[in-house]
């Protein structure tokens, strides 16, 4: 008793930043003891559950390879896939074993294709987890939706694309990206009709992720991309670019020459690069023509597309690049001009004993 | 005159206090929108991409012979399919060519290097292999240098679009590569010039084939507060500072640049000892002064392991070192520091940095000296005194304990039973076992800086370790 | 029976392909990185192996390196590939693969494969 009233003496005699200090010093020692506990309880609840996620997996793992071997030719679903769609049923409706069972369903469908593929997408549908997914659309939270539309997407439901196509204009990025994929990955190229009116820059990552879907498509029969080419939102651009080298798209040259003038630089660049991968030589000629017109990275991509489409009446203007202050433009206009001519080459090379440019020398020789 | 002292020391600690918190908060909230935006991102679709853009690993090796040829091997498993493995042998003393030639059937290959940024010559040329299983692999050997100047000779050579700057001992996750360039893919407002992601401490870790197969925390003391300070740092520090854009450093242990940036500002220099946080520094300059927007991008996933110091000498040593790279970037930027000029750089991040991680070990060391002056002149109010240091310390031991509930509820990586409640034993001792020689360590460092140049240019030749 | 090596890191995949095959009469070893599907090619000389080019540590590439160069073995080789990879795949062919599978594959066509190879 003695002991509390001095304490409470000694706090109440103190000023008031100390007596602040003490109230801080209680206040963390109890933060300090409850973070204790909670971490005390999380430490065993993680535990606890992945110990119950790996047994669970293993388990259902099983089960789906039994399925997928247990049909038979009489019955669209034979008596023992039966019994193991009703052991999934019973699972799925607590969330974290539905999770677990969807994660082994795609675990699988990832790497196969063909009628085990399609069997697994019947279980899906059978074992009621599309009824899950489709719920998630309906969502207020942009993660769900997302999730649901992947696994739509994943699963094949080809059926609820106006449910999803809702979200073309959502605000969140995963949510749009995972429409688009949606669109892509069950329809193709024909799902692209969404770059006609996007007004939402597309990132390089979700672009990549685009054009991995459109390839595992077997039929590579590609809509036009005219229209694109032209489009006002310069991501869009940039896809239709890499959709022409991909499959090769000749028939957009005009397109491609047009675009040459555009404001964007990095637009300029991608094309100037892949008209060279096209072949085309008009364009070389139109570069050549205004080449001091166009900016250091243009003219070195402009070198780069010489290297591949030059041409003997070309060598004029080489010449006057071998001195060029550019690395990349002076060894590429070197390069070309051993390929043109190697006489006139050996001419040049004691040009000038620049330490540079003799490296050079000595190394497309040597090459 | 006295009062104002305290009030001073007040305020400093209150402010170093009010700032831990509003970053781990910071922290917690863009962990959280992290961890949820990439849920479900599936990195196996996109590493096969031939569309992925190229990046090149650059690792700077010397006298690295007893590990190279795994470290070289799990560096070319990572998981991308767009890149090289640029081995810089810099100038090593001992039989690491030899080794990698032997094992990779490397052979001296004629190769022009656009020699953008001036480093040492090569020394017997550089390798490739005739094997194809091997022809992301590019051996250059070059004379010494040091780590900055190997660096920069990678930069030369490669020719792709992103470099990854790393230690060569250090272990990447398979699909470390494409967790980093994400950033830069992603961002289409601005322009990404570099990533970092989280460093982890791999002492006592079973490391088999390239593969990080048991996480375990190590038994001795040191390198258990390593682990709990670097779980403070990168849970609740970096990631509040990406948040902000205000990122200053990237560890030289492993991080994604922007070439054609990271080359047009001249690379990284040679003249500190602090190359990884000075290059992130004038790279963000660069970029102010030209107007441009960026950002440092920074992800919370542990993407590379690596060996800490295990005993004490090796411990001051490297911290002495970061203690000088810190000065001396610092200094050689003193225009940004509080400067409207530079936006967030100038008015928050270097202010941070000179405030609160350069000058905290002098404001410590003098409280300690006003502190013993007080005793002599029996002027301490020990009742204020121990009221003090009690909230400082409890104050730290709850940081670190919310870092590692963070850490828990994120990658949650030290499974083992029990590990918990050694965890947390260390976040009580810690303060009185490890912070004293970090103290120490900077004391060091800045006298060195001040007084011992001789020792600042005779640190050049590279150690194994970098700053985190 | 013939004996066949199969490498690839999806344990479920692997499950499925196992069973699949030894339904067909053949005995599978399964590995789940490059280096158990080298030691168990050296240990048991299979007739045929199967292996995914993206493997941890030793690499699919390095599997059939290694089979070809080192023991001078012309064991057929099936390799597993993601879609894009085509420079890796066509590098797998230089290295002396017999033939390659593109994921997703269908596991029926890959039986079709291997009865035609080991026939």
């Amino acid at each position: 008793m003695f002991k509390n009233n001095y304490f409470i003496d000694f706090f109440e005699n103190s000023p008031i930043i100390m007596q602040l200090v003490w109230v801080f010093i209680v206040m963390i020692i109890f933060f300090i003891m409850t973070t204790i506990a909670y971490l005390k309880y999380l430490r065993s609840f993680l535990r606890k559950n992945e110990n119950l996620k790996n047994k669970i997996e293993k388990e259902f793992e099983t089960a789906v390879i039994n399925y997928l071997y247990a049909g038979n030719e009489i019955d669209e679903v034979s008596f023992e896939q039966k019994s193991i769609i009703d052991q999934f049923k019973s699972n799925t409706s607590e969330p974290f074993k539905r999770d677990i069972l969807i994660s082994t369903l795609l675990k699988l469908n990832y790497e196969i294709s063909g009628e085990m593929a399609e069997s697994i997408h019947k279980l899906y549908i059978q074992t009621g987890l599309l009824d899950y997914s489709l719920s998630k659309l309906k969502s207020r939270k942009w993660n769900s939706i997302a999730d649901g539309i992947r696994e739509l997407t994943l699963f094949h439901v080809k059926e609820v694309q106006d449910q999803v196509k809702i979200h073309i204009n959502h605000p969140k990025t995963e949510v749009r990206i995972a429409m688009q994929l949606y669109l892509i990955n069950l329809f193709h190229f024909d799902g692209l009709d969404f770059l006609n009116n996007i007004t939402t820059p597309i990132s390089e990552w979700d672009q990549i992720q685009l054009l991995e879907a459109l390839q595992l498509n077997s039929n590579q029969r590609v809509t036009s991309i005219n229209l694109w080419l032209k489009s006002t939102n310069n991501s869009v651009v940039f896809f239709a670019l890499k959709l022409a080298k991909i499959y090769n798209q000749y028939g957009v040259r005009d397109e491609l020459i047009a675009l040459l003038d555009h404001q964007n630089i990095k637009i300029r660049i991608d094309v100037i690069h892949l008209l060279s991968y096209l072949n085309i030589i008009d364009a070389k000629i139109i570069l050549k023509n205004k080449f001091n017109e166009l900016t250091l990275e243009e003219q070195i991509a402009f070198f780069e597309m010489m290297e591949n489409l030059y041409e003997i009446k070309d060598k004029p203007f080489i010449l006057e690049h071998i001195l060029n202050p550019n690395f990349e433009i002076k060894f590429s206009a070197l390069k070309i001009l051993k390929n043109l001519n190697i006489e006139e080459f050996n001419c040049f090379k004691n040009l000038t004993l620049e330490p540079e440019f003799v490296r050079m020398v000595k190394y497309i020789e040597a090459n | 005159m006295i009062s104002i002292i305290h009030f001073l020391f007040f305020l400093y600690s209150f402010m170093i206090i009010g700032s831990y918190i509003t970053l781990g908060i910071i922290s917690v909230f863009e962990t959280v929108a992290y961890t949820q935006k990439n849920k479900f991102v599936n990195y196996n679709k996109i590493l096969s991409s031939n569309i992925s853009p190229s990046i090149s690993i650059i690792a700077p090796a010397y006298n690295e012979s007893l590990n190279i040829i795994e470290n070289v091997r799990s560096l070319l498993s990572s998981h991308y399919a767009n890149y090289d493995v640029i081995i810089i042998n810099d100038g090593s003393k001992d039989d690491s060519l030899e080794k990698l030639i032997d094992a990779y059937n490397l052979i001296c290959v004629d190769f022009l290097i656009n020699e953008q940024i001036p480093t040492q010559p090569l020394r017997k040329g550089i390798y490739k292999s005739t094997n194809p299983a091997f022809e992301k692999l590019i051996v250059v050997d070059k004379e010494n240098g040091g780590k900055a100047d190997a660096l920069n000779m990678g930069l030369n050579i490669s020719a792709n679009k992103y470099v990854a700057c790393i230690d060569v001992d250090c272990l990447l996750i398979e699909d470390a590569l494409l967790k980093l360039v994400k950033p830069f893919l992603e961002t289409t407002d601005k322009v990404v010039i570099a990533a970092g992601g989280v460093i982890r401490i791999a002492n006592s870790c079973v490391i088999k084939e390239g593969k990080l197969l048991d996480v375990n925390l190590p038994e001795k003391m040191l390198e258990k507060g390593q682990i709990l300070e670097y779980l403070r740092a990168f849970l609740l520090g970096r990631m509040a500072w990406s948040r902000l854009n205000g990122l200053l450093v990237i560890s030289g242990a492993f991080g994604l640049f922007d070439k054609k940036i990271a080359i047009e500002v001249g690379g990284y220099d040679t003249n500190t000892v602090g190359e990884d946080m000075e290059i992130i520094v004038r790279m963000r300059r660069f970029m102010e002064e030209k107007k441009l927007k960026y950002k440092v991008a920074y992800i919370p996933d542990p993407l590379c392991w690596t060996e800490a110091p295990d005993n004490y000498k090796t411990f001051i040593s490297q911290r002495n070192r970061w203690t000088r790279g810190t000065i001396e970037t610092l200094r050689k930027h003193r225009k940004i520091g509080f400067n409207r000029k530079y936006s967030s750089m100038g008015t928050l991040s270097y202010p941070y940095w000179f405030l609160f991680e350069r000058m905290a070990p002098i404001v410590e060391v003098l409280g300690v000296i006003y502190f013993a002056y007080l005793i002599f002149y029996q002027q301490v109010r020990w009742d204020y005194t121990i009221a003090f240091i009690l909230l400082a310390y409890l104050f730290t031991v709850l940081f670190s304990i919310a870092a590692i509930i963070s850490e828990e509820l994120t990658y949650h990586q030290y499974k083992k039973k029990g590990t918990g409640f050694k965890m947390i034993m260390i976040a009580f001792l810690e303060p009185f076992v490890v912070h004293p020689f970090i103290l120490y360590a900077a004391i060091v460092g800045n006298k060195d800086y001040y007084f011992n140049k001789k020792k600042k240019w005779g640190a050049m030749t590279r150690k194994g370790m970098t700053k985190a | 029976m013939k004996k066949i090596v199969l490498a690839e890191d999806n344990s479920m995949l692997s499950m499925l392909l196992k069973f699949r095959l030894e339904k067909e009469g053949y005995l599978l070893l399964i590995a789940e990185n490059g280096k158990e599907t080298i030691e168990l090619i050296e240990e048991h000389n299979p007739e045929l192996i199967l292996t995914d080019i993206m493997m941890p540590f030793v690499s699919g590439l390095e599997v059939i390196s290694h089979v070809r160069n080192k023991l001078k073995n012309q064991t057929p080789i099936i390799v597993f590939s993601a879609s894009g990879q085509e420079e890796i795949v066509l590098k797998a062919f230089k290295l002396g693969a017999t033939d390659f599978m593109s994921k997703p594959f269908s596991p029926n066509e890959l039986v079709n494969r291997v009865k035609k190879i080991l026939r």
